[in-house]
């Protein structure tokens, strides 16, 4: 058996390529799967790190008009018995210039099922609580304190605010957190008396005390549910990534069984049985598998460490959840990743091994018969291709019978039949249309060779074919989201963002602030903002009456004569003007798109929401865009919000008259305000953060579409190195007849370079519609919004030469040899056979 | 004496059930026993001064305002309480923080605890102040007294403001507390009239712990008169009964070698009263430690030496996965008293982050064969190390 197995083997030693080409697409299918789900996993470790900390699970106390509590307050609410404790939040600069936040506790009332209670049980309460404290720290987070961790206990590490106290490292800790006394943490951020919020057990507190908003934990959306819907993006990027390195691996697995019937004929008729030659055959796959598998991993693991910054600033950044730059992996995941590429390993060898079970002894191996097997095999694919179109039809039925923003699986499903029945139909298609060429261009005896030759071809070509077909589509499709999304996005921005600055000031500043702006002339227009949170009690639509207790935004604007013009309405009940005349006047309110696809809201449905004053009734006049914002919103009238909702103010845009002198404004306003550095900013600055942003969301997205392009790429190259040889064997006769190898060269390439081109041509519309179903399923799925659908010209034109470059680069290699190769050795190699 | 636990604060979780303290912790119950360090001492020759005396020490390492009350309701149905608010201090007086927002010396520990029949409730609470400020989330004050955590509070009934007033104001307590739980809440809010004087307990208030000399500052008020409501899963009734108030205060209790205690309080139908503990351990052979005080009816204590009291357990029940005993003999005889204490509810485990045993009792004199109504008394034991 060992040596039936070490024959089987011989055989890549004889064709490195072979070997090399089944290793290679395991070992990249398995790096980019396994680096997303190591991103996937280090993330969901942080989120669970900061789900067990108190600052989302508990219900949190504020005070209605924005300004901070303090500790008297505090002491009040103890004594009328209220069981509420003290939290202080901060931020400091770390010294690698990140934003550690500094989260000050009473561990003496915090309620007590917290991840840091758990963290301190084996820990000194009296330590904590008395100088020089302790700062509890995850051990991912030394770095930016400018400590290792050998040194990291007891260490007092000194930020611009100060020394911290002695650092105490808690793995359970969310990263980019000091967790310390409040005692400490008030002598660290010098906030004296001041708290930012207090906090309470989930439900012990029946109502909010007179001048509080109470916020209940069940409505704080945690980052785990927020940033789901981007991590299963990073999973279907990275699900498409391991089926086009498995094409690959099925490719070179049926070369391989391809070339070594005789020898397994030659085993079976010295009498190795044919279950005994299937079991080799897995064991094979196995080993092989296994290398590819843990290279994979390994790679990934890499790959995922040089990816996960940027996934950490988008997360970050869209969500403000905090992610570890560092990887941390649980032992599952390892064994998941050996078990997700072992799995499409043993799915992609199957039909081989299948096809060596029912390995006739006596039959030949005949180019025409194998031929005519390959055709039963197109019959096959267009059939599966065709139950892939019609379960994509019925995903697609009920999707469109859903309500919009539901179904993200689903759409994901929807997507892949796309592009799998798309994979199936390129074969029988390809093969029909040379067919069809082949008899267009009989008179040309060449060039029906040349066609001939590729349907012999097909058959090893399909497989890369289908790959690369993929691979261009979702390129281009990924292309058009990202390119359309950023189009609209900065549309949006330029429409938003219509004052010169935005100014902050202190809530008991505000109204003199405004008052004084209002004087001054270089002030054109003034734009309050202010901001408030209610519960959606009720909604009256054409359906009859609703109650969905939602929690939502109430922000307020300033419906001006800057900003009525540019800001973006996406549906009216009685067009624009009619909706900013009722707006302005107080009587209605714009709805967020988010909000309208979540509870199906229309213009003209009524809304109920809870105010300080009982309730408040309001009508929709309009759905208003609003990317980026994970939140249902309720837009108001600044004026109308600070009376009936208690509305705290936020900010004032200011716009500045024609030829303003922006510095002496600017400086005014700071000598007279002693505003803090942060308290003005200037739009182009808003938008410069906010572009970049954006650009960091879809960094990933970027590099993992052209990582699978590169796959396919690889995938083409290797199909066609693996039978150079045998190519050079067909291309002999022809030689020998009198065709120049300048011509045969060029043969070659118009073959490959011609296939490429068909398979670009259709990677354009299925991409199109990739892109339409990313726009108009997923993204309304994940992010509760839709988007315009753009196609770039110059994106098509990538596409079509991105095909021709891959399938050039990869025939070059092949085509160099034969311009080299003595044409003596091109006819030994054919008596050879 | 009263329960040596609250240093075991230094131990304790932050919040929840703490570790259990296991019996072989090598610094006595919950570290009681830890060396006193830096703090004030308690010593024989120390005067008690009244009222100072009421509020906090905060340069002694621990101290306790412990309240046991047994009551009956209108219908004679008995009902017993616990109101205990314990001090620790987090630092010895000259280490202490500068008092910035939020920086503490002293911790806080309250319980309270309601029993009627086989129903236990329990409730805790901390907090932590700094001995430099006044008015924190939980504290003491002399005259007129008061100490509280949060809205819990035994407060003095005696208008301060009125000049013409010269009682004691400790003499006249209110007592209030409430916890919600899931069983629809319980609490009280009672009168405490004192009906006889302040009892100062061992040596004029220095009451001896152990052989080789540790010992508390140590006095009580065992006469108190209770009247007002007590609410039990959210039923409320009136009632009225006795109470006894300890307080005592020390920075180190317990010899390195005490594991836990056994401590008897109780109120005899003759008008006498009685206190009485044995230390487990750290006796003048390594064997117990007993101590007591037998009070006249007048209030004249008569302090007890070791050899003047026996303790002998004689049955134990199951409670919370622990053999406590629930029924004792109990002699002093240069009083003439031999007893038979018993709990007739032994479900009054006190699942608090230090766990104890605390409830009623009921005592009889040993020679009253199988007359089980003969009474002599009631009051209240508290075990703890088991």
């Amino acid at each position: 058996m060992l040596t039936a197995l070490a024959t089987l083997l011989s055989h890549y030693r004889r064709h490195p390529g072979q070997l090399a080409m089944l290793l290679l697409g395991l070992w990249v299918a398995g790096a980019l799967w396994s680096g997303v789900q190591a991103i996937n996993a280090s993330a969901r470790d942080s989120y669970s790190r900061a789900e067990a900390l108190f600052t989302t699970g508990l219900d949190r106390l504020e005070r209605r008009d924005g300004e901070p509590l303090t500790r008297d307050d505090y002491l009040r609410l103890r004594r009328a018995g209220l069981p509420v404790s003290p939290l202080l939040e901060g931020s400091l600069e770390g010294l690698d210039g990140t934003q550690l936040t500094v989260i000050g506790i009473d561990p003496l009332t915090l309620p007590g099922d917290n991840a840091f209670a758990a963290a301190s049980r084996q820990g000194e309460l009296t330590a904590f609580l008395t100088p020089p404290w302790q700062t509890r720290v995850a051990p991912d987070t030394l770095p930016s304190l400018g400590v290792n961790a050998r040194q990291a206990h007891g260490a007092e590490p000194r930020l611009a605010e100060g020394r911290l106290p002695p650092l105490m490292p808690s793995p359970t800790l969310p990263p980019g957190t000091l967790v310390m006394d409040i005692a400490a943490a008030a002598r660290l951020l010098d906030s004296g008396e001041r708290i930012t919020r207090l906090v309470s057990a989930p439900g012990m507190l029946e109502r909010a005390p007179e001048g509080l908003v109470l916020t209940r934990a069940a409505t704080l959306v945690s980052p785990g549910q927020l940033t789901e819907s981007f991590h299963l993006n990073l999973t279907a990027m990275a699900l498409l990534a391991l089926v086009v390195g498995l094409f690959i691996v099925q490719a070179a697995l049926g070369l391989a069984l391809e070339q070594r019937l005789g020898m397994l004929r030659t085993l079976r008729a010295l009498g190795v049985s044919g279950r005994g030659l299937v079991g080799l055959l897995a064991l094979e796959l196995a080993l092989l598998g296994l290398v590819g598998a843990v290279a994979g991993i390994v790679s990934g693991v890499w790959l995922a460490s040089l990816l996960l910054p940027d996934v950490a600033a988008t997360l970050g950044s869209l969500y403000g959840a905090e992610v570890a730059v560092t990887l941390n992996l649980p032992w599952h995941y390892w064994l998941g990743g050996l078990a997700v590429t072992l799995g499409g390993l043993l799915l992609a060898g199957s039909g081989v091994l299948w096809r060596a079970a029912r390995l006739s002894v006596l039959g030949l191996g005949q180019a025409q018969a194998w031929r005519s097997g390959f055709l039963r095999q197109l019959r096959g694919m267009a059939l599966a291709g065709g139950g892939v179109t019609a379960l994509g039809l019925v995903l697609w039925a009920w999707l469109s019978r859903q309500p919009p923003g539901e179904g993200l699986v689903a759409g994901f499903g929807l997507i892949a039949a796309l592009l799998l029945a798309s994979a199936l139909w390129l074969p029988p298609l390809l093969a029909l249309a040379l067919a069809g060429l082949g008899r267009l261009v009989r008179r040309h005896p060449l060039a029906q060779w040349a066609l001939a030759d590729l349907q012999l071809q097909l058959p090893r070509l399909a497989l890369a074919m289908m790959a690369l077909l993929i691979a261009l589509a979702a390129n281009l499709g990924v292309s058009s989201m990202v390119g359309g999304f950023r189009l609209t996005f900065l549309d949006w921005l330029d429409q938003r963002l219509v004052a010169d600055y935005y100014l902050r000031p202190a809530p008991e500043q505000f109204d003199t602030v405004q008052a004084w702006l209002a004087e001054r002339p270089e002030v054109a227009e003034l734009l309050p903002t202010r901001h408030a949170e209610a519960t959606l009690v009720e909604i009256d639509g054409p359906d009859g009456l609703r109650a969905p207790h939602l929690p939502v935004g109430l922000y307020g604007i300033t419906p001006g004569e800057s900003l009525i013009p540019s800001w973006p309405l996406l549906a009216t009940r009685a067009g624009r003007d009619a909706a900013w005349q009722a707006f302005a006047a107080g009587e209605a309110a714009f709805v967020n798109e988010q909000l309208a696809i979540d509870q199906r809201l229309e213009p003209g449905d009524r809304l109920t929401l809870t105010a300080p004053a009982g309730q408040e009734t309001l009508t929709v006049a309009a759905v208003y865009p609003d990317y980026g914002n994970p939140r249902g919103e309720v837009l108001l009238a600044t004026p109308r919000l600070a009376e009936r909702f208690a509305a705290a103010p936020s900010s004032i845009g200011l716009v500045l008259a024609a030829e303003a002198d922006e510095a002496a404004l600017r400086d005014a306003l700071r000598r007279r305000f002693a505003l803090g550095g942060d308290a003005l900013v200037d739009q182009r600055e808003v938008k410069r953060m906010s572009v970049e942003i954006f650009e960091r969301t879809f960094t990933i997205t970027r590099a993992l579409s052209a990582l699978t392009l590169g796959v396919a790429a690889l995938a083409l190259l290797a199909s066609l190195l693996a039978q150079a040889r045998e190519r050079r064997r067909q291309l002999a006769p022809l030689w020998a007849l009198g065709v120049p190898r300048a011509r045969l060269v060029t043969i070659q390439l118009a073959q490959l370079g011609g296939m490429a081109l068909s398979v670009g041509a259709l990677a354009l519309p299925l991409g199109a519609l990739l892109a339409l179903g990313l726009v108009a399923v997923i993204n309304v799925a994940a992010f509760g919004w839709r988007l315009p659908l753009h196609v770039f010209p110059g994106d098509l034109a990538v596409t079509l030469a991105t095909a021709m470059g891959v399938a050039l680069a990869a025939a070059a290699l092949p085509a160099t040899r034969l311009w080299r190769t003595p044409p003596r050795a091109l006819l030994a190699e054919e008596s050879g056979t | 004496m009263r329960p040596w636990f609250v240093a075991a604060l230094l131990l304790l979780t932050l919040a929840g059930c703490g570790e259990r303290t296991a019996p072989e912790d090598p610094a006595g119950f919950a570290g009681l026993g830890e060396a006193a360090g830096d703090f004030a001492q308690a010593r024989r020759g120390n005067a008690l001064r009244f009222p100072e005396d009421h509020a906090a020490h905060p340069d002694y390492r621990i101290e306790w305002w412990y309240l046991t009350a047994n009551l009956a309701d209108a219908r004679g149905e008995p009902l017993g309480l616990q109101w205990t608010l314990f001090r620790q201090a987090l630092t010895p007086p000259d280490e202490r923080p500068a008092p910035t927002p939020w920086a503490a010396d002293q911790l806080w520990m309250a319980h309270m605890a309601v029993s009627r029949g086989d129903t236990h409730r329990v409730a805790e609470r901390f907090a932590r102040s700094h001995s430099a400020e006044t008015g924190g989330q939980a504290g003491t004050r002399a005259e007129p007294f008061r100490a509280w955590v949060d809205h819990w509070q035994l407060a003095s009934r005696v208008d301060a403001s009125d000049e013409a007033n010269t009682d004691d104001t400790f003499a006249a307590l209110q007592l209030t507390a409430h916890q919600d739980d899931e069983h629809g809440g319980f609490g009280y809010d009672l009168t405490l009239t004192a009906e006889g004087p302040l009892v100062a307990h061992g040596a004029a208030g220095f009451s001896q712990k152990a052989a080789d000399g540790q010992g508390s500052m140590y006095y009580s008020q065992p006469f108190w008169r209770i009247e007002g409501e007590v609410t039990l899963d959210g039923e409320t009734r009136e009632v009225s009964g006795r109470g006894w108030l300890d307080r005592e205060w020390s920075s180190q209790l317990l010899d390195e070698r005490q594991q836990g205690w056994d401590w008897f309080s109780l109120h005899l139908e003759d008008g006498h009263r009685l206190m009485a503990f044995q230390l487990r351990g750290g006796g003048p052979d390594g064997g117990d430690y007993r101590s007591g005080t037998w009070i006249s009816p007048a209030g004249e204590p008569t302090a007890l030496g070791p050899d003047e009291i026996g303790l002998t357990p004689l049955a134990s029940r199951e409670v919370e996965g622990r053999e406590v005993p629930t029924r004792w003999r109990l002699e002093v005889p240069r009083a003439g008293v031999e007893l038979i204490v018993e709990a007739p509810h032994a479900e009054r485990w006190m699942d608090t982050s230090v766990p104890y045993w605390e409830g009623e009792v009921i005592a009889r004199d040993a020679d009253s064969g199988q007359d089980r109504d003969r009474r002599r008394g009631v009051g209240y034991l508290e075990m703890t190390g088991y």
